[in-house]
């Protein structure tokens, strides 16, 4: 027992508290010089990056929410409707998620290379649609950075919410169908207020997720184009181990936690709440 | 025929007898190609990297086309060697090996504490591993690498198999199976005389085979996927494993475009054989846990 909780302590725990003290520190490298109190909040605040980052930390949530969100709940109704290769579909949709992150990261890079030789350009030349320039204009790259996220994670949240629809008491349906309820109203109103009250956990889990977005802008885009699409984690990251300014980067990685803390709070309200309600 | 199968469909909304009506029907028939497509885009860009790879970058660079002229598993081992990828292999599964080991004995001896032997203050402990649960790693890899730094353990594969045995949802996967194992096992080698510790060696990890297989698949795609902890702790060093080598294509200006396609492929190339095999498993253990992995 003592070494497992040593290694939470040393992995888990202490990182935090160290946060919080180097984020109050003066320090050359990792040496810490002087207490300067709350000064390297205000050198984050004022970074000039910050604001950008903390901007794109909304659009990526509307988009995550938009996308992320509906996606999954699209893939698990479509797979529970069809009755050919039910198991084939679900291993497929599955299989991005055990790809490496940073591999399917960068495999999405050429994917959405601008120019004649990115393959959606390809594929768009050969239904005779002009070359996009993708990931280079500044509106879209949240989005495009979003839907690979989407695209590597919708698998694993549709098993569950999968799992999830074959819970459904069978009875509801009939009851329904002797009502003369239509296939469409019964998925409205049995299947999908199921998916549902299961999703608004999955969903605050998400909105955490989007707070640690890091390799996707860093690999694909740096960011850019202008501080477009850099995320709050990236420019925690910037911070450390670009700049080699630990003190900020801590100041900045408290902030976040303290951020994700009150999310949390949140998810155990709601899912304190659907199981009172269960 | 293609409706013939609905007559045992006891899922989902559509029933045999709705396929009476001619757009039920047609809706059906859109609902497999739509799955069909979905198929489709989660598989593609995987076998795309595959056929690329296989242009020479002069191709690859004019050529619009998606399948290549011709498949040469040469310029595959030429890749290979040029980059030297028989040592990132051998080190990333130096890395994973010793992740999973420590995955294993680390996460189940605490889950074995909690959900076995209960002693004084268990609570307080699983509160706090719940909480690490829902606080993201991401947030404190700033002061974890100034502390490894500090203690003297970087450019060492130590801190990376140690941190996989400090992973809150293994531990309440590990804790969930142990409460379900019948507590007379336990008791019987108890009073044969027992200790603590032999009783989690010889009675509940025989018994945990199946949890011990999840955690395994979950820790070995962890550890080969994991690429911040291991790039500042290991670049710079010829302890670097895969992913930290692929990361570095990002500023290396040699590499073309297609030795970073191949160096993809060989990092797809393990979790796809780990997937393949074990997919049930994989596919059972995201809708059972209901937490992603």
């Amino acid at each position: 027992m003592l070494p497992s909780i040593l290694l939470f302590a040393f992995f888990v725990w202490a990182p935090l508290f160290e946060n919080i003290r180097l984020s109050l520190y003066d320090a050359q490298g990792i040496r810490t010089i002087k207490f300067v109190g709350f000064e390297n909040y205000i050198r984050v605040f004022s970074h000039p990056s910050f604001w950008p980052a903390f901007r794109n930390t909304f659009y990526y949530i509307f988009w995550s929410l938009l996308l992320g969100f509906w996606i999954p709940i699209i893939i698990a109704s479509l797979i529970t409707e069809t009755l050919y290769f039910k198991g084939l579909f679900r291993v497929g949709v599955y299989f991005p998620n055990i790809l490496p992150g940073l591999a399917s990261v960068m495999l999405w890079g050429f994917f959405f290379r601008p120019g004649k030789t990115g393959v959606l350009n390809i594929l768009l030349d050969k239904i005779g649609i002009e070359p996009f320039t993708w990931l280079t204009t500044p509106g879209w790259t949240i989005p495009l950075i979003v839907l690979t996220l989407t695209w590597k994670a919708a698998g694993s949240t549709a098993l569950i919410y999968m799992a999830a629809i074959s819970n459904i008491n069978q009875d509801l349906y009939e009851a329904a169908t002797i009502d003369g309820a239509s296939p469409f109203k019964r998925f409205l109103h049995i299947m999908l207020p199921s998916i549902l009250s299961l999703g608004k956990t999955l969903l605050i889990l998400q909105i955490i997720a989007v707070f640690q977005i890091l390799y996707e802008p860093l690999v694909m885009t740096n960011g850019g184009p202008n501080n477009a699409s850099i995320s709050i984690m990236q420019l925690v990251y910037k911070y450390a181990f670009q700049d080699y300014n630990y003190p900020m980067a801590a100041a900045l990685s408290v902030l976040i936690c303290i951020v994700l803390v009150a999310l949390t709070l949140l998810y155990f309200k709601v899912t304190k709440n659907v199981d009172d309600a269960n | 025929m293609f409706y013939n199968r609905y007559r045992k469909k006891t899922e989902g909304v559509i029933r045999f007898f709705d396929l009476s009506s001619p757009i039920t029907k047609i809706v059906t028939v859109l609902i497999f190609v739509a799955c069909i497509i979905m198929l489709l885009i989660s598989i593609f860009p995987a076998i795309w990297v595959f056929l690329a790879s296989f242009k020479d970058i002069a191709e690859f660079r004019k050529s619009a086309t998606i399948l290549p002229s011709d498949f040469d598993f040469s310029k595959y081992t030429k890749t290979w060697n040029e980059l030297k990828f028989t040592r990132y292999y051998i080190n990333s599964f130096i890395s994973v090996t010793g992740s999973v080991v420590c995955a294993i004995i680390f996460n189940g001896l605490l889950a074995y504490v909690l959900g076995v032997l209960k002693p004084k203050g268990h609570k307080i402990v699983f509160t706090l591993v719940m909480w690490s649960l829902l606080i993201p790693p991401t947030t404190s890899i700033v002061a974890l690498y100034v502390n490894i730094n500090k203690i003297g353990l970087n450019q060492s594969f130590l801190p990376l198999w140690l941190a996989m045995g400090a992973n809150a949802f293994w531990v309440v996967l590990f804790k969930q199976y142990f409460e379900s194992l019948p507590k007379e096992y336990i008791e019987a080698a108890r009073l044969d005389g027992c200790n603590d510790f032999q009783i989690f060696l010889k009675i509940i990890m025989p018994l945990s085979k199946p949890i011990i297989a999840v955690v395994t698949i979950f820790a070995v795609t962890a550890a080969w996927s994991d690429f911040l902890l291991p790039f500042l702790v290991l670049a710079g060093t010829d302890k670097e494993t895969v992913m930290v080598r692929l990361f570095e294509f990002r500023t290396a200006s040699k590499s073309t475009d297609v030795d970073v396609l191949r160096a993809i492929a060989f990092s797809i190339i393990p979790p796809t054989i780990v997937f393949a095999l074990f997919q049930k498993q994989i596919t059972k253990g995201i809708g059972a846990g209901g937490i992603k992995g």
